[in-house]
């Protein structure tokens, strides 16, 4: 089954006078396994899709098929569920909570999802150790490297094993050699059987995902599946 | 939060958060915490003021206290035969007026007759006001016996040779301390001192004069004694009667009633006066309602003032609050679970804002009462309203913040400017 399969999504920000068509009908179909890079210009609805397919925010029109179930109609309580359990998003800033600690910020999906406390903490320190960062645990955000920061985030993204792991330019705000290594550990965890979507606007950091799907302008202008060289 | 579902899991959640912020969190119990101690502060010296008022106006005007006097009836000309066959007030008004129906309400009566006399002891010779007292003048008029004893029912009714005097008096004719006992001259009737009244004092604020003072001068006698043997009255009249009557509506049947009966004590002359207690209850109930506006006044005065102060604390941290509310809401809290984790929040911060906020209030009020010599007064009320305060400040202001963010998407609330 198909993780993602979107049909006619539109985005339109704002009303009337001001309205911006930041999409306008994207059809997309992601297999589970799958590892694509969303590539295009600045302002080309990017953004404005992965926060759809992440159930951040709801599209103005069209349908949406997340793992098999339709999502654009979902009540705010069953989204929220959903990016609980089925996604983990890892955002350019980071976005973690700066007063609690790494091993808290790592907790709290499990906390939403009720996971027991003994083995929150234990998953937690599992995933901090898997992203490299085992020694962080009680430390404030403040206190790490945007690179540590960054595996932090997706520590956090895949603390429920989510079905769907989206990044929105996760090394956007890293040097170019902690991006290599951020984006080494995407293709780690692809390598173990995530589906990974991510932006990006480096073309050699998309050359290296299997498939690179360019937006323009609020549709799908290309869609290249092919072999990473 | 399936498995927080538990109050004092979510309580500890919420603890978390607060030790996580511990800045916002204080300044937002401060908001609170000053809120209260406002109220609390305002509440209770205005009611203190307000009471020491009241217990002033007590103490002084005695707006309990039904008086009878006698008049001259008498204006021009001479009296008539029915003028003086008529006695004036007499101790039998005081004795009768205890018995008509309404006199329940009555709980204290007492009788004067004083006369203008020359008291001599072995150390002073003074022309004195020499009060002929009955019933229950010593503790109607707030005497209490220090030294010796007061005077017996038997004294009283016998008209016994005997003298209480104030601690005035006493000091003057008796320098030496040695009081009880002793022989007193009053006019040409020879009597025993056999008490000491307690020294009365009260003043408005500490370090002002006693305005009781006078009070201390008195040299009591039974009045019996004063008509009898002093001024060799018969009837034993007297200058004043005062009925303590605590219920002031009851008062006013009661004053109907006994207005009739001495009137026909006295064939139908009004020789006599009676305290006006229509005037007296409607300056009560007016002065009432001055001090309720007072009260409410500096309430609300308190309770914008809090709020002000609460509402500032929170839209300061509304941003970073709406942001971080996006955040949980990304890695996927409910709405609904934000909610509940805010209120738990501001639950406890309430509790911990007011607790602080009540000793706050109660210390500053005291202090200010302390420096206008008040006794403190704590109004229930004040705890109240504080405590309202407290609440709809606290929740409201805290739930703002989720509010607005869960009526948004993740994405906006992250986006929040
Ligand atoms: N919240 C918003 N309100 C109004 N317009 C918005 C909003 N978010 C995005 N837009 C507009 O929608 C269009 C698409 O924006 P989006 O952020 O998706 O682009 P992007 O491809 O991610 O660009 P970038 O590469 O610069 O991140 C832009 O024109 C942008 O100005
Ligand atoms: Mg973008």
């Amino acid at each position: 089954m198909n993780i993602i399969e979107t049909r006619g999504l539109t985005k339109v920000y704002g009303s009337n006078g001001n309205a911006v068509h930041a999409l306008r009908g994207i059809d997309l179909v992601v297999g589970r396994g799958e590892y694509v890079a969303l590539i295009g210009p600045s302002g080309s609805g990017k953004s404005t899709l992965m926060s759809i397919l992440g159930c951040l925010d709801v599209p103005s029109g069209g349908t949406y098929a997340l793992d098999g179930r339709q999502v654009e109609k979902l009540s705010g309580a069953d989204l929220a569920a959903i990016r609980n359990e089925k996604i983990g998003f890892v955002f350019q800033q980071y976005n973690l909570l700066p007063r609690a600690t790494i091993l808290r910020n790592v907790e709290l999906p499990m906390l939403y999802a009720g996971v027991p406390r003994k083995e929150r903490r234990q998953r937690a320190l599992d995933l901090l150790e898997r992203v490299g960062i085992p020694d962080k645990a009680n430390v404030l955000p403040g206190a790490l490297s945007g690179g540590q920061r960054q595996r932090v985030a997706i520590a956090r993204a895949l603390a429920n094993r989510p079905a769907l792991l989206l990044a929105d330019e996760p090394t956007g705000a890293l040097d170019s050699k902690t991006g290599q290594e951020v984006l080494a550990l995407f293709r780690e965890l692809h390598a173990q059987g995530n589906t990974v979507l991510l932006v990006t606007h480096d073309p050699a950091i998309a050359a290296t995902a299997e498939r690179r799907v360019e937006l323009h302008d609020g549709l799908v202008l290309r869609d290249q599946m092919e072999k990473a060289a | 939060m399936k498995t927080s579902g538990a109050f004092h899991a979510r309580l500890l959640e919420a603890w978390i958060e607060l030790r996580q912020n511990p800045g916002r969190s204080f300044l937002q119990a401060l908001g609170v915490m000053l809120g209260v101690a406002s109220v609390l502060g305002g509440f209770s010296i205005s009611d203190s003021q307000r009471q020491q008022t009241q217990r002033v106006f007590a103490r002084v005007g005695g707006i309990d206290k039904l008086n009878v006097m006698p008049t001259d009836t008498v204006y021009q000309g001479t009296p008539s035969a029915l003028h003086n066959a008529n006695l004036g007030l007499r101790l039998e008004d005081a004795v009768d007026g205890g018995k008509v129906p309404t006199a329940k309400a009555v709980n204290a009566t007492s009788v004067i007759k004083s006369a203008r006399a020359r008291v001599r002891s072995e150390f002073a010779d003074q022309e004195r006001d020499v009060n002929g007292i009955g019933a229950d003048y010593v503790p109607l008029n707030g005497y209490e016996v220090e030294q010796g004893r007061g005077f017996s029912a038997h004294d009283f009714a016998t008209g016994a040779p005997v003298a209480v005097l104030g601690s005035e008096a006493a000091s003057v004719f008796f320098p030496t301390g040695e009081i009880v006992g002793k022989p007193l001259r009053i006019g040409n009737v020879p009597v025993t001192v056999i008490g000491v009244f307690h020294e009365k004092n009260f003043r408005f604020r500490e370090g002002q004069q006693n305005i009781f003072a006078w009070r201390n001068r008195i040299v009591a006698v039974p009045s019996l004694l004063v008509a009898a043997r002093m001024e060799g009255d018969q009837y034993h009249r007297l200058n004043r009667v005062t009925f303590r009557v605590p219920d002031l509506k009851a008062m006013a049947d009661f004053s109907k009633e006994l207005s009739s009966l001495v009137t026909s004590n006295h064939r139908l002359e009004t020789d006599f006066r009676l305290d006006d207690v229509a005037k007296r209850l409607q300056r009560q109930m007016s002065q009432g309602d001055v001090y309720n506006i007072i009260f409410m006044l500096s309430g609300v005065l308190a309770l914008i003032g809090g709020g002000m102060v609460n509402v500032n604390i929170q839209l300061a941290s509304l941003k970073e609050r709406v942001r971080e509310v996006g955040v949980k809401m990304a890695i996927g809290a409910p709405g609904k679970e934000i909610f509940k984790a805010f209120m738990t929040e501001a639950l406890l911060l309430t509790l911990l804002g007011s607790a602080a906020g009540f000793l706050i209030g109660i210390a500053f009020s005291w202090v200010i009462t302390k420096s206008i010599g008040v006794p403190l007064a704590l109004a229930p009320l004040s705890f109240v309203w504080a405590t309202l305060l407290a609440v709809v400040f606290g929740f409201l202001f805290a739930l703002y913040p989720a509010a607005k963010a869960s009526r948004q998407s993740p994405m906006e609330a992250l986006r929040y400017e």
